[in-house]
């Protein structure tokens, strides 16, 4: 166990790896529904995350027919969330077909947050909890909530405390011009101001990713979203909504030289070589995404598809903040965690789904497991993690190419890789195993494994 | 020799009378020639008693990038004690002028944490007189213990040049000590200091020194735009070091390049680890990500 690294041994450092109790039962993907996503200020400007959150909702109520289903629990987040949607998820419940007595509740682990909600609600369903979920996430850059300044909140809030009328006057008088004018959220991380893709480029140019390797993966992400949009692979995975049958990004004639030709817009001030551009990054979007999860009962009751179990999670976390790994290089500690306790290599696993929050990120990701002094030092195994099969990434388009509502972006992606094991195993009569990777800010990155049925 | 008692005032004195104060003597001096003197008071300034408003502590937390704790950060404690500093300065025989004093370094050792409840028994003295390459430089001496007690918590020396300022008998180093060139590495954080930088620290700490406060203010006093206090920008690195640091540590900063208002700041600031695999300390370097040029380095490191 090297010292600095995290290493495969356990959750927790000291830990000794152990695989989950045995006697739990399994907790299945049934299907999903998402809306198409939207580039921001396009089809969904005025959208809520409300309003889109309850029209994926409805599109999964329609497909599996739940009108009036008491679902076990609907688990749903948004990263850029008002503080008027404390109960975000409960109220797309109610504005849904779903029975008005299914609970539910608001997660919230920026662009990890929808997978942590398959996550949370198939433990449920393992543990015996819960029969029946619904996960999702759903985010608007668009419709983003905008907050007054601190000096406005200050005086706001103390106004609200005031018992006499000098008092009021006194706190009033505290106010500024300046204090007047309104914040968006901004994207820089809280403790360094760096925003991510700043931070991605740092890590773009520790691992030495070239620019064509990163136009060559975006240029594979719209071809292979291209690609499946035209074999209908999405035909019962996606509800249109406001004009919208595709998603919004998607440029499936884009090519190398179009790609060869943008500007780079990250980290052209700090020193590094600027790699970085729209096109190889993902962009701003609207979107809202949901799964269906069931114990095999539940599903077998009501004669609905079994395409993949959820096998087993792990989320891990990085030291960025003063440099030591990049922002968005936490997946590469929880895959070989989460493999380990499976007693799995990368070669066992058929598909990888690793979200293109840039290029960059899942180039450096894989750049990391192939190196063998990170492997024995940072990952404490005998050399490196492995070469990951780019015929298997990424098979069906990914981020890049579909855009990334945060919070939905789990979604999108579980219910994709669940019908590709499905159909997989279905073809080749063996099981088929798929794993999923997110990172997020705050340099979290959260892993899962699914399984086909 | 005993050191000569100490003069002790009745509360902690007010910064904006001394700079006042300040502004006066230099006109005196101005008119009756410069001070001649090259010795320093011998005497120690001490106020006792000294309390924490906690609504100015959690302002000046929140503005630094601290966690609202309890426990009153180092930097805090500087501005806590940096009255009583200027007083010092502020003295008829005290022989360089106060105003136009440039903050070169700053040191401080935590040896013990202060709670906001604490009431503090506060020492300052001047020390080590000496020659710099462009002026006289002097030592500042804080010393803060908790009330009636004899130990020491904390304590800060700060480093002042008086440029152009050469008192007789004081030596001037021949020549400008080797600054290593510096090439800006890959940042860990890019700060954003906005106009008003300077105000909001001034409101937290108390130290409404003009040439922070606004560019005409700053242009009154000879430069060309306001600038970030010093103790505002080692502080938010002192933070951003975190939790790691513990209860007790050194503090150390050398300011180069002044700050000016508005601009972005890159820093580099990373930890460095002990053979046990345990923090040992944290270095952080700033500078312009445009020019290149160092604004300050330091570093935070077990006692």
């Amino acid at each position: 166990m090297s010292i600095d690294g995290q290493t495969t041994t356990g959750p927790e450092s000291g830990t000794p790896a152990e695989a989950p109790a045995p006697r739990l039962r399994r907790a299945i993907i049934v299907g999903g529904n998402r809306i198409p996503f939207a580039r921001a200020g396009g089809a969904y400007a005025k959208s809520s995350n409300q309003d889109m959150l309850t029209a994926a909702l409805d599109g999964l109520i329609a497909r599996f027919g739940l009108q009036d289903e008491r679902i076990g629990e609907v688990a749903a987040g948004a990263v850029l969330k008002h503080s008027r949607d404390f109960n975000l998820t409960r109220e797309a419940v109610l504005g849904s077909a779903l029975s008005p007595e299914t609970p539910a509740y608001d997660l919230q682990q920026a662009c990890a947050t929808g997978l942590e909600t398959v996550v949370g609600l198939s433990n449920k369903i393992k543990l015996g909890q819960i029969e029946s979920g619904i996960a999702g996430g759903v985010d608007s850059a668009s419709d983003a909530p905008v907050v007054v300044s601190e000096g406005l909140r200050e005086v706001i809030l103390d106004l609200s405390r005031a018992k006499s009328v000098p008092q009021r006057l006194q706190i009033l008088s505290r106010l500024r011009p300046k204090d007047l004018a309104p914040l968006a959220p901004g994207t820089s991380e809280p403790r360094t101001g760096l925003s991510m893709g700043e931070h991605q480029a740092l890590t773009t140019s520790q691992w030495k990713i070239s620019r064509e390797a990163q136009d060559e993966l975006a240029l594979d992400s719209h071809r292979n979203l291209g690609s499946a949009y035209d074999a209908g692979f999405f035909d019962d995975l996606i509800t249109p909504y406001r004009g919208l049958t595709r998603d919004g990004n998607l440029r499936p004639d884009t090519s190398l030289d179009k790609l060869a030709g943008l500007k780079p817009v990250f980290g052209k001030n700090l020193g590094a070589d600027a790699t970085m551009t729209a096109g190889n990054s993902t962009p701003l979007t609207d979107g809202a995404s949901t799964v269906l999860l069931a114990s095999e009962e539940w599903a077998d009751a009501r004669d609905l598809p079994k395409l993949a179990a959820v096998v087993d999670a792990e989320a891990a976390a990085v030291d960025f903040v003063h440099g030591k790994d990049g922002l968005l290089m936490a997946p590469v500690f929880a895959v070989p965690r989460l493999l380990a306790r499976q007693g799995l290599s990368p070669a066992d696993i058929d598909f990888f789904e690793i979200h293109e929050a840039f290029a960059s990120t899942v180039l450096s990701m894989l750049a990391a497991w192939e190196d063998e002094e990170f492997g024995r030092t940072r990952l404490g195994l005998d050399g490196a993690f492995g070469k990951i099969d780019r015929s298997r990434l990424n098979v069906n388009g990914s981020s890049l190419a579909a855009g990334h509502p945060f919070a939905a972006t789990g979604g999108r992606i579980v219910a994709s890789l669940a019908k590709t094991l499905h159909a997989k195993a279905n073809a080749e009569g063996r099981p088929v195993r798929g794993l999923v990777s997110v990172c997020a800010a705050g340099g979290l990155g959260v892993a899962a494994i699914l399984e086909s049925l | 020799m005993m050191p000569p008692q100490p003069v002790i005032l009745g509360e902690m004195p007010s910064l904006s009378k001394l700079y006042v104060n300040a502004a006066a003597q230099a006109a005196r001096r101005r008119l009756l020639g410069t001070h001649d003197g090259s010795d320093l008071p011998a005497e120690s300034h001490e106020v006792r008693g000294v309390r924490v408003d906690v609504g100015n502590l959690t302002a000046y937390q929140h503005l630094i990038g601290e966690s609202a704790s309890d426990v009153l950060p180092a930097g805090f404690i500087h501005a806590l004690s940096f009255p009583l500093a200027i007083s010092l300065m502020n003295r008829d025989d005290f022989p360089l002028p106060l105003l136009g004093m440039i903050h070169l370094r700053n040191s401080v050792e935590q040896r013990s944490p202060l709670l906001f409840t604490d009431l503090m028994d506060i020492t300052a003295h001047v020390e080590n007189l000496r020659g710099h390459r462009a002026g006289t430089q002097v030592d500042v001496v804080s010393e803060v213990r908790r009330a009636g007690s004899a130990d020491t918590c904390w304590r800060g020396v700060s480093t002042y040049l008086a440029k152009g300022v050469f008192l007789p008998g004081i030596d001037k180093p021949s020549a400008a000590p080797a600054r290593a060139d510096f090439k800006a590495p890959d940042p860990t954080a890019l700060w954003q200091l906005g106009v008003d930088t300077g105000r909001a620290y001034a409101a937290v700490s108390g130290d409404f020194n003009p040439i922070h406060l606004s560019v005409l203010s700053a242009k009154a006093l000879g430069m060309r735009r306001s600038i970030a206090h010093g103790m505002y920008l080692a502080s938010r690195a002192l933070a951003d070091v975190g939790a790691v640091r513990g209860d007790s540590f050194t503090w150390e900063v050398d300011f180069e390049a002044p700050v000016f208002l508005p601009c972005r700041v890159a820093l580099d600031i990373s930890s460095v680890q002990g053979s046990a695999g345990t923090w040992e300390r944290s270095e952080f370097t700033a500078w312009n990500p445009r020019s290149g040029r160092r604004h300050f380095s330091g570093s935070v490191a077990l006692l």
